[in-house]
């Protein structure tokens, strides 16, 4: 005869209970989880490794319970039971830090090496609007016109221009103020910037191109203008970071574009989630970089009493550093990285 | 055909978890709610900060950026995994295999928000949700995450206590099933309405006028008979 709901309920409720009794304290934290022996006794609360050994036998008794249509509240007592043990044991136990430190040795270089067609296409969507502008503005002064309204170059003119003071780069704020600004404008735009990539990839071309054809502009403007090396000696160190930074977005965000329009053989949603899991550690890079290079920008690279020589030097190396971290740093192991994440 | 938006989610110990996805209204309302939280917090800080020379409007400019970038992802990792205005709907944000929502996952599509939010006020996103049975805007489709309502609802609960009755003529697997279903929302029905629906198990059900050993002095309803026979299917005899 089979066994009937009551005699289910009766025989393994306990079990129920117990393992209940298990989750509660390891909600209130005030029992520490031992993976120690079992305990034994019946109003004893549960150990670590006794609340895992009940879960799976209450996962059995729901399946039990599904597989001979017991009564609904049965089998939704063990349901959200079962779901809570399941939030409750595959919950991330460390604050992270060890996989911080793989992330930031490891994951971030072997990323975007991974991406190094990705970044050859915005690298050159980049650079290209860069040369083209910046000469075209060096033959012709007017043509920055066209790019930026009058407004805005006399603002260039105001930060880098004869007249600009003790402070490079700013028509006003302090350090600190421009620090937050930093943080604030260029994150926010890298961010936008790899979000476009959904849009076939066509908005992260867009916006890194547009930065392009911004920077091109204002060199070429203030080149013209013999006012070359305060602003090369203002831009060399932090853009170490930045503009690598605007180029991984853009990469980053191509990337989600191709899965979008060329998923392969996967599904689109599939290529996308592996897109997303692939470049997340590339976002997490270049948001790095924008904060460094804002910190730069607003406590360094505005100090005007530094030798532009100085800077210069300092720049070359950060410029150094930063393709030695990306091109160098855990080489060697990047197969391994990659595969261990993509599983 | 599904009538219902239920998402099942398997987990290695080869059972099946369900997710109740969230709509767009309540998702709505929770951004909105988290909008004026951050709102909030922006003026007062700022009313603060604005009175620190130098460093005040720096800070002021970081802390924005926070509110609008660092606050959801925050919020989900901590063990709610719900930011304020979602808690206060009664979701929360989880992968759509049932486990807790990953670092990687949030800010995915936290950042993502951005590509949802085009062209204007969020059409895009509303449009996947609509689209959607699971309602995913495109930042959880591409991190794989979903956010879903943290309590089940229970529309059936403990059957009523009552005494067990034989049924009429032996039942099939699918009929027990419904009877039991039945009477698990017998205390949610007025008692009108449950004779009404037990009516239609007439044919199953012991006669009227049954009582163990002999007649009952006046008719049974249908639905305490209902009851009786899914305590005796239950297994109390």
């Amino acid at each position: 005869m089979a066994m009937t709901p009551r005699q289910f309920e009766a025989r393994y409720e306990p079990a129920w209970l117990e393992l209940e009794r298990g989750l509660n304290a390891l909600d209130a934290g005030r029992k520490k989880a031992k993976a120690g022996p079992f305990p034994t006794g019946a109003s004893e609360v549960p150990g670590a490794a006794r609340v895992a050994q009940l879960y799976r036998q209450c996962c059995e008794h729901l399946a039990l319970a599904r597989e001979r249509a017991y009564p609904v509240h049965l089998v939704a007592r063990l349901e959200a039971l079962t779901a809570r043990a399941h939030q409750r044991i595959y919950r991330r136990h460390d604050l992270g830090l060890g996989a911080f430190r793989h992330l930031v040795l490891y994951q971030a270089p072997a990323a975007v090496r991974a991406l190094r067609w990705h970044l050859l296409v915005a690298t050159i969507v980049f650079v290209l609007p860069v040369i083209v502008v910046g000469v075209a503005t060096w033959i012709e002064p007017h043509f920055v016109l066209t790019i930026v309204d009058a407004g805005q170059v006399r603002e260039f003119d105001g930060m880098y221009g004869r007249q600009a003071g003790e402070h490079l780069g700013r028509t006003s704020g302090d350090d600190w103020t421009m620090f937050g600004y930093y943080i604030m404008n260029n994150v926010g735009i890298s961010f936008r910037c790899f979000a476009a990539g959904l849009i076939l990839g066509v908005g992260s071309l867009f916006m890194v191109g547009f930065n392009g054809l911004l920077l091109g502009a204002v060199a070429g403007f203030l080149v013209t203008r013999g006012d070359s090396e305060r602003f090369f000696s203002f831009v060399v160190t932090h853009s170490a970071f930045e503009l690598t930074a605007i180029v991984l977005s853009g990469a980053a965000g191509l990337k989600l574009g191709q899965a979008m329009l060329a998923p392969g053989r996967l599904t689109r949603t599939q290529a996308l989630m592996r897109a997303a899991r692939e470049t997340s550690p590339v976002v997490f890079c270049f948001t790095l970089m924008l904060v460094i290079a804002a910190a730069i920008e607003a406590f360094w690279s505005s100090a005007g009493w530094v030798a532009p020589g100085v800077k210069y030097a300092v720049g070359g190396c950060c410029w150094a550093l930063v393709f030695a971290y990306l091109g160098l740093q855990g080489r060697g192991h990047d197969a391994a990285v990659l595969e261990a994440r993509a599983r | 055909m599904k009538l219902d938006t239920k998402l099942l989610a398997e987990t290695p110990e080869g059972i099946a978890i369900l997710l109740r996805p969230a709509g767009a209204v309540p998702r709505g309302l929770a951004y909105a709610l988290d909008f004026f939280i951050r709102f909030v917090v922006m003026f007062v800080a700022a009313m603060f900060l604005a009175r620190i020379k130098g460093m005040g409007t720096g800070l002021m400019l970081v802390t924005y950026f926070a509110l609008e970038w660092i606050y959801p992802i925050v919020f989900e990792l901590l063990p709610g995994a719900a930011t304020p205005g979602k808690r206060a709907m009664g979701l929360l944000v989880m992968m759509d295999t049932g486990l807790p929502v990953t670092p990687s996952a949030s800010v995915t599509r936290n950042l993502l928000r951005v590509a949802d939010f085009m062209p204007f006020l969020f059409a895009f996103g509303l449009l996947t949700m609509l689209m959607r049975h699971d309602f995913k805007r495109l930042g959880d489709v591409v991190a794989g995450t979903v956010v879903v309502h943290a309590e089940q609802v229970r529309l059936a609960g403990a059957l009523p206590e009552a005494e067990p009755l034989a049924p009429r003529v032996p039942l099939t697997r699918a009929q027990q099933v419904a009877i039991l279903h039945l009477a698990g929302r017998a205390r949610r029905l007025t008692s009108e309405r449950l004779d009404e629906l037990a009516a239609l198990a007439e044919a199953s059900l012991p006669p009227a006028d049954y009582a163990p050993g002999g007649t009952s002095p006046a008719p049974i309803r249908p639905g305490p008979r209902l009851v009786a026979v899914a305590q005796w299917l239950m297994g109390q005899r």
